[in-house]
């Protein structure tokens, strides 16, 4: 029979977290030849084939169905997908990688507590500056579908890869959507969430892609692998 | 149905060409605007939304450009091109595709790629008899394609600002309640609030700032702001200015002071946003709450009378017109009258052409001033596929 592919992170803090969680159920995930290769296995699992991928493509993986199931952060899966529900079905939050997206304006703005303040400013904002208030990001997608579900469509999106917090300050942007896990670098850059401006509570989740060929082996692969993980 | 074999692309060249024969001998001089378009002039325009359903790309230099979504903006920009004064008198035609994201994914009634036959007026000062000449002429195009079941739909955003300006409402409430038209809950919500609780926004300024922002002085109020940043060792971080941000709670303290909005008058307003039927019909009914308002009948009703008399003289028959106050919505580029041509066997969700008034589109295209605007557009694969009964 065809194997199941699982895509996990490939580095840094979300690899370990996975490798930590695959141990805590009793399962040994490792690399096959190079301590370098991008290919593994799990221990007891021979129809289960590993990929060691970046998290942002786990996302792109399971809406394209090259993978079946991934181990992603939700915020990249709505993010790189506009129909999530009908692409992939997340099957389980595994307490960690927590990230909050949310909307964070300059602190001094007091009067500006919610999105529907931000609206209130626009025309005003537009009047003065000559253009509508930017919003920095690199979450172009979540931004544009959380504010057209409230109904604000009057600002800008500016694409930013990095340091997107302190865009305010080198005034390139005049607001941001980013991840935040304690508020911490927010506030060290004069910035402060929305009270309505949370867009999502994001932690790792183990997805699985509807797109993906599914066989009735591979689902009961899937079951047992979702056992296992949810002792 | 999009053209792709030779078979449908030669009849809909040919509808096309017969349409545009109709646009040029009305004086309307044909043109043929570039398909790539700068993605900044539609986004100053409609706002971010506009990406959700537009091919917005990055070129090798970085700069933003778009697949045009509509003929519209493209036909303005080459208008402004050509001319020094953006406001000379002119008239356009064009024929061409446009495209649009359908998040849905792409189908029959919902393409990426669409063809538009439309026409443009620039310049014009007689703006009823522009609108009417734009709508005759749609018309005309259409019958001369074939179709002879259609029916007019027409909305007004001018007749809701003026209407507004009729109760007497203070300008910053009517600004906040023209934005609020857009969309249905907004506009209920902004009318509990007012006639509600006014104060509301207040309460979320600063006690201590209340009395200074809600006075005479603007630079008492600029400086009592600042002193209260400075205070609590709040940085001021970013473009918007301590003037900017004292202004908007400027409004708010205002609004505080108001009295709530009359129940009668919230009244007044959603029941105008509910009329719909028959155009002449609906004239009277708006005619009769005009008349129950403070200023009475303004000059917005002898709009609304002079564009049908002047569409009656064009031939139109007004038995075949309706009029909806609310529709006009999630249309963001119009300013005035909007309108679309539903014909029976596609539906209401599917008009075969539709278009309007925006006055302010010139200036977001790049003029430096207001240049009063009106055109439509007809779909011409919903238009074949309504003059060949249906089929596809």
């Amino acid at each position: 029979m065809s194997k199941l592919t699982l895509a996990v992170p490939s580095k840094g803090r979300l690899m370990e977290q996975t490798t930590e969680l695959f141990a805590q159920a009793g399962l040994n995930v490792r690399k096959i030849g190079h301590a370098r290769g991008y290919r593994g296995e799990i221990e007891g699992l021979p129809n289960v084939d590993v990929a060691y991928v970046s998290s942002s493509e786990i996302a792109a993986a399971l809406k394209s169905g090259s993978v079946h199931l991934g181990i992603t952060g939700e915020d990249l899966v709505c993010e790189t997908m506009s129909d999530s529900e009908t692409r992939v079905t997340f099957l389980q939050k595994l307490g960690f990688g927590f990230a909050d997206v949310v909307v964070a304006v300059p602190a001094c703005w007091i009067d500006v507590a919610s999105v529907g303040d931000l609206e209130d400013i626009a025309q005003s904002f537009r009047r003065a500056h000559g253009r509508w208030p930017r919003a920095a990001t690199k979450y172009m997608n979540l931004t544009r579908r959380f504010f057209a579900a409230k109904g604000f469509g009057d600002y800008r999106i500016v694409e930013s890869l990095g340091a997107t917090e302190g865009t305010p300050a080198a005034g390139t942007a005049e607001f941001i959507v980013d991840i935040t896990t304690t508020g911490e670098t927010l506030r060290a850059n004069g910035l402060r969430i929305l009270d309505d401006g949370v867009i999502l509570k994001s932690q790792a989740n183990l997805v699985a892609s509807n797109v993906a060929a599914w066989t009735p082996q591979l689902l009961a692969v899937r079951e047992a692998l979702t056992r296992r993980l949810k002792r | 149905m999009p053209a792709e074999t030779v078979k449908q692309f030669d009849a809909l060249e040919r509808q096309a060409q017969a349409l545009m024969a109709v646009f040029t001998k009305a004086g309307h001089e044909a043109v043929a605007p570039a398909v790539i378009q700068p993605a900044d002039v539609f986004l100053d325009a409609v706002g971010e939304a506009l990406r959700a359903r537009t091919y917005v790309f990055t070129d090798p230099d970085g700069a933003e450009l778009c697949l045009r979504p509509d003929l519209t903006v493209p036909t303005c920009r080459l208008h402004i091109a050509r001319n020094g004064d953006p406001a000379r008198q002119a008239k356009y035609c064009y024929n061409g595709s446009a495209f649009r994201f359908q998040p849905q994914g792409a189908d029959e009634t919902h393409p990426r790629e669409f063809r538009q036959a439309g026409i443009e007026r620039f310049g014009e000062t007689s703006r009823e008899a522009a609108e009417a000449a734009t709508i005759a002429l749609i018309i005309s195009a259409l019958e001369t394609a074939g179709l002879t079941d259609w029916s007019l739909r027409l909305g007004d955003l001018g007749l809701f600002r003026a209407l507004l300006t009729a109760a007497g409402l203070p300008p910053r409430w009517q600004k906040r309640l023209s934005t609020a038209f857009w969309r249905q809950d907004a506009l209920r919500t902004e009318l509990k609030r007012l006639s509600t609780q006014p104060a509301e926004r207040a309460k979320r300024l600063p006690g201590e700032l209340l009395k200074v922002l809600g006075g005479e002085d603007t630079d008492a109020a600029e400086a009592g702001v600042a002193a209260y940043l400075d205070k609590r060792g709040i940085e001021v971080v970013g473009t918007r200015s301590i003037f900017e941000m004292t202004e908007h709670m400027r409004e708010m303290a205002l609004d505080a002071r108001e009295k709530p909005l009359e129940a009668a008058t919230a009244r007044l307003i959603e029941t105008y946003v509910a009329i719909s039927g028959p155009a002449l019909t609906a004239g009277a009914k708006i005619s009769a709450l005009l008349a129950g308002t403070k200023s009475g009948t303004g000059a917005a009703l002898d709009v609304y009378d002079r564009r049908l008399a002047l569409l009656a003289n064009a031939g139109i028959d007004l038995g075949r017109v309706t009029f909806s106050a609310e529709f006009g919505r999630n249309l963001e580029y119009y300013t005035g009258l909007v309108f679309e041509v539903i014909t029976p066997t596609l539906g209401a969700a599917s008009p075969v052409a539709g278009g309007g008034r925006y006055d302010n589109l010139m200036r977001a295209a790049g003029a430096r001033v207001d240049v009063p605007a009106v055109g439509a557009a007809i779909h011409t694969e919903r238009l074949l596929q309504a003059v060949s009964g249906g089929r596809s």
